[in-house]
């Protein structure tokens, strides 16, 4: 059986429909572009689906929070490795982002005071400003405001269960690259698309699916969008820097990896032990999310692991003090509501109380790194002084793209990425296509080369199964590309990938056309290993710890060094990494940074070695404090520097 | 204890009905449990049926935590969530009924969403942003679009399901459709253009149907029938006494 190759063209070819995904194609469709829309998922069902709905949005708590402040807010808290231009470009387009999905149907909550919307009651962990909307139905808000800007436009075609297989490019006089179109397997169809367009706009997501089930993503983030564009010759930037939820849930099968506390819930008396109850890890609410996950990680590993392979969260304390643990169980209960609601359902009544253990495990959330770009969302590539390489007419917004954290993630500011930068590749994109004249009939080769390719892999002969290569994939990746590294590590994987490369030609694969699993779990696959092969470079590359990079093997990386990003990009037979020199922030600010967290942790320390009687006064009224501000609705993100104040430390 | 009941306490007995083609082929499977007192949900089985017996086997899921919307599957029957759905002996898993299958436990699911192409918030833009919306419209937006609610909606029976038909878009509507137009109706942003608009496509989808029909069920507790289809039924009723 052969998949039949069907022909389509038009000036813009989305991927994906996300957040990232429907802005671009929305906008890229009122500037005059005919768009396409494809995604794995149907329409609209992805991360920001099933996110926690909280975005930031600039002065939205106040009057002076000035572009330059939010924009400087993203630096400091990446640790310097964000790009300035596409932090300012976020603090300046956050509100009319905002705006445009608002107009779609996203509803907050409006102040009776200020006639806007209202943001979180606190500025949320790192954020310098109020800053944060929540809304009712958290991410799935958002999914309905973007399936309408889609649906609502008869222009833009979609089409859900297609799977962009790759990239297609051609070599320009002066050896850069040009988009020429893409080929995609329709499995709803059982068709190969060869989409001839001549802009790209990648929004298709992350890779968090490389560690599953140790994860609490979608399962379609098999790293689709960074290897397809590295096999097409973009450059990926920051590639190691991953972001980690510290404590997950490690069981029942069905609750694996989904987000049960942060590091803030664990609050002034949370401690983490391993199997012998012996403390690994005191003072959590201050410590980042990358210690307390390197901790549990190092305890895994001398074999002092829970059942799971995890680590204890012992909150006993907390909920033990007579007059201030009655107000922690409702922080803990208010701050994380689904959080909260997954250790309901997936633990024991004297666990979800507090009055035993949790077993906890990191969890992979949300890739800081990716595709090159600059502001305006458009593939870069090249060292400055030389000629910039990047591939002409490809577009990357939202998890897709890397450049706007750098180390670190803010909390609540992805769903505001996916807005500003779907927004603004789906504009330069159609402005692209709109100075290109059509394809050169002779490359429609090089479809038709792919599709064969392709068409080859239907009933394939073999003994292995893609979907079973895959958890193996994932167990390694875990092992040697998870939360903690070494170099030994870090050469595990890449040899891993090697032998793991070639198995394929002895995988399986039936001959059906339509709705193949087979062949859809082998294209993911390949796009896992290529993307597996890219970190592990890029995490060889930085040789100490840095935000969502964690060494064991080397040190800190100091915060008053030089900063630079990784970059990496697939050449002739292997992956060439160099480093990116990145502006640092002025030492003033750096120290003044370094000082305020120094007295939190001098605070923090006091506390603790207080007796009973006194520590539970205090907390009485701290909390007291927190809750009565908030007026009982603490909302803490997942992910958010608020979620883990030890994240400020690394900065 | 005996040696059947030891074997009970390891293993699920249940029916996964795959399809290829046009053709429907159940296979038994035996779940094995990781501890005595696991309760499986339906897409645990799923996910250990892929790694073990069946590598290939297709079936929808995302977020495994009920936010998606995509794994429905059929349980004896009955649509439910797979990511949250526990398991019994002897059930049996299958693809919705009231979609058309490609393969295994997946569905074709676009000719819905496609049925209001082109016609929702038509004209939009230039309306003021800030105003408050209803707890209506936030239980309405809380739907995860799962299409459990399409079981025995008379009005979706009236739609062709036959996968050998190419139909880019189903002529009759259901409740997820009407849900989407009656938040247009229940959007304090909407002009009243819109708003008459989308009670106009219900009528269009077919909303004569629900007159004669008991209601219906939606997979995650949304009041459908008293916050859907009676409100739209009476601002029809209205316009018609105008
Ligand atoms: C549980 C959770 C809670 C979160 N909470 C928040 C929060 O409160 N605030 C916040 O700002 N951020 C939050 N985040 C992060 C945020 O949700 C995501 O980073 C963001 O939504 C990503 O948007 P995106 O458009 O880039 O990708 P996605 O929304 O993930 O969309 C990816 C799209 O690409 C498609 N796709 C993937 N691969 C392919 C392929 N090969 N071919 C075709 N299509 C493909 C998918 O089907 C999908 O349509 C949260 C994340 C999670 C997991
Ligand atoms: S209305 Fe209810 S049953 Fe229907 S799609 Fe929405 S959530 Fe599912
Ligand atoms: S009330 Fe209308 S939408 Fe609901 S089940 Fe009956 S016919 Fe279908
Ligand atoms: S997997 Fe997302 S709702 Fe079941």
């Amino acid at each position: 059986m052969q998949i039949s190759l069907v022909w389509k063209q038009y000036d813009v070819l989305v991927v994906g429909s996300g957040g990232a995904g429907s802005n671009a194609a929305e906008t890229a469709s009122e500037m005059g572009a005919s768009v396409l829309v494809v995604a794995k998922d149907p329409l609209s069902a992805s991360d920001t689906k099933i996110s926690e709905g909280i975005a930031t949005v600039r002065a939205s708590g106040s009057e002076d929070d000035t572009e330059d402040t939010l924009s400087e807010n993203l630096q400091l808290a990446g640790g310097d490795l964000p790009d300035a231009n596409i932090t300012s470009a976020f603090a300046r387009d956050s509100q009319t982002a905002y705006d445009k999905v608002r107009a779609n149907g996203l509803r907050p909550k409006i102040s009776a005071i200020t006639k806007n919307p209202d943001p979180l009651p606190l500025p949320m962990g790192g954020h310098t400003k109020r800053r944060s909307i929540g809304h009712k139905n958290s991410g799935v808000a958002f999914g309905h405001a973007n399936w309408n800007s889609i649906v609502k436009d008869a222009k833009i075609d979609y089409k859900e269960d297609c799977w962009l297989v790759d990239i297609i490019t051609e070599n320009n006089k002066d050896h850069s690259k040009s988009i020429i179109g893409a080929l995609i397997y329709d499995a709803q169809r059982g068709e190969l698309l060869a989409v001839v367009c001549a802009s790209i706009v990648v929004a298709s997501g992350g890779l968090s699916t490389i560690y599953f089930p140790k994860t609490d993503t979608m399962r379609g983030n098999t790293g689709d969008s960074y290897a397809i564009a590295a096999r097409a010759g973009a450059e990926l930037v920051d590639m190691e820097q991953i972001q980690f939820l510290p404590f997950c849930l490690t069981s029942p099968p069905a609750f694996e990896g989904l987000l049960g506390g942060e590091p803030v819930t664990a609050s002034y008396l949370g401690v983490l032990r391993d199997k012998n109850k012996k403390v690994i890890l005191d003072g959590v609410y201050l410590r980042t999310r990358a210690e307390c996950s390197a901790a549990i990680m190092k305890a895994v590993e001398d074999g002092r692991g829970t059942k799971n392979g995890g680590a204890y969260l012992d909150m006993t304390a907390n909920k033990r003090a007579p007059k201030s643990g009655v107000y922690f169980m409702n922080f803990l209960k208010g701050s994380l509501p689904s959080a909260y609601n997954n250790v309901r359902q997936a633990m024991s009544k004297s666990e979800a109380q507090c009055e035993d253990l949790w077993e906890v495990r990191p969890s992979a959330h949300y890739m800081m790194g990716g595709i090159r770009v600059d502001e305006n969302c458009s593939s870069i590539g090249g060292s400055k002084g030389l000629k910039n390489d990047g591939i002409l007419g490809l577009f990357a917004a939202g998890q897709a793209m890397g450049g706007l954290f750098g180390a670190n993630r803010l909390g609540s500011t992805s769903l505001t990425e996916g807005a500003v930068f779907g927004q603004r590749a789906g504009k330069n994109a159609a402005n692209h296509a709109r100075n290109i004249s059509g394809m050169n009939p002779l490359n429609k080769k090089l479809f038709m080369e792919k599709a064969k390719k392709i068409n080859s892999l239907i009933g394939q002969k073999g003994h292995l199964h893609a979907s079973r290569i895959k958890l193996s994939v994932q167990r390694k990746c875990w092992e040697n590309l998870g939360p903690i590294r070494d170099e030994a590590r870090l050469n595990k994987t890449k040899l891993f990938i090697s032998k793991t490369r070639k198995k394929l030609k002895n995988v399986k694969i039936s001959n059906s056309t339509k709705w193949n699993q087979g062949l859809i779990e082998y294209l993911e696959l390949e796009n896992m290993i290529d993307t597996a092969e890219l970190m592990a470079i890029a995490a060889l590359e930085r040789k100490g710890s840095l935000g969502g990079h964690v060494r064991a093997d080397c040190r800190n990386i100091s915060l008053f060094s030089k900063p630079y990003s990784t970059i990496v990009r697939f050449v002739n037979n292997g992956v060439n990494v160099t480093r990116l020199p990145r502006k640092q922030t002025e030492f003033k600010k750096l120290i003044k940074f370094k000082f305020e967290e120094q007295k939190k942790f001098l605070g923090a320390k006091i506390l603790r070695l207080m007796p009973m009687i006194l520590k539970d006064r205090v907390l009485e009224k701290r909390y007291k404090k927190i809750m009565n501000i908030q007026k009982a609705s603490i909302t803490v993100q997942p992910g958010s520097v608020e979620a883990a104040f030890g994240d400020r430390k690394i900065l | 204890m005996t040696k059947k009941e030891t074997r009970a306490r390891k293993y699920l007995n249940v029916t996964i009905v795959t399809h290829l083609e046009g053709k429907d082929m159940p296979v038994n499977f035996k779940y094995k449990k990781r501890h005595d007192r696991e309760k499986p949900m339906a897409l645990d089985v799923l996910l250990q049926a892929q790694e073990t017996k069946l590598p290939e086997l297709a079936f929808r899921y995302g977020c495994r935590a009920r936010n998606c919307g995509v794994c429905t599957i059929d349980i004896n029957g009955l649509p439910r969530i797979a990511c949250r759905s526990v398991v019994r002996e002897n059930d049996k898993l299958k693809a919705m009924s009231t979609l058309p299958v490609i393969t295994d436990l997946v569905v074709r699911r676009d000719q819905i969403s496609r049925q209001l192409r082109g016609k929702i918030y038509r004209n939009s833009g230039g309306n003021d942003l800030n105003v408050d919306a209803s707890e209506d419209y936030h239980e309405l937006t809380s739907c995860i679009e799962c299409y459990a609610c399409l079981h025995n909606c008379p009005m979706h029976e009236k739609n062709s399901i036959d996968p050998s038909e190419s139909n880019e878009r189903y002529e009759y509507g259901n409740p997820f459709s009407l849900l989407k137009l009656q938040t247009i109706v229940m959007d304090p942003v909407s002009s009243n253009s819109q708003k008459s608009d989308a009670i106009t496509q219900a009528v269009n989808l077919g909303l004569d149907t629900c007159l004669n029909c008991p209601g219906c069920k939606c997979g995650i507790g949304i009041d459908l029938k008293g916050k859907v289809v009676n409100p739209l039924i009476s601002a029809l009723k209205k316009i018609a006494d105008e």
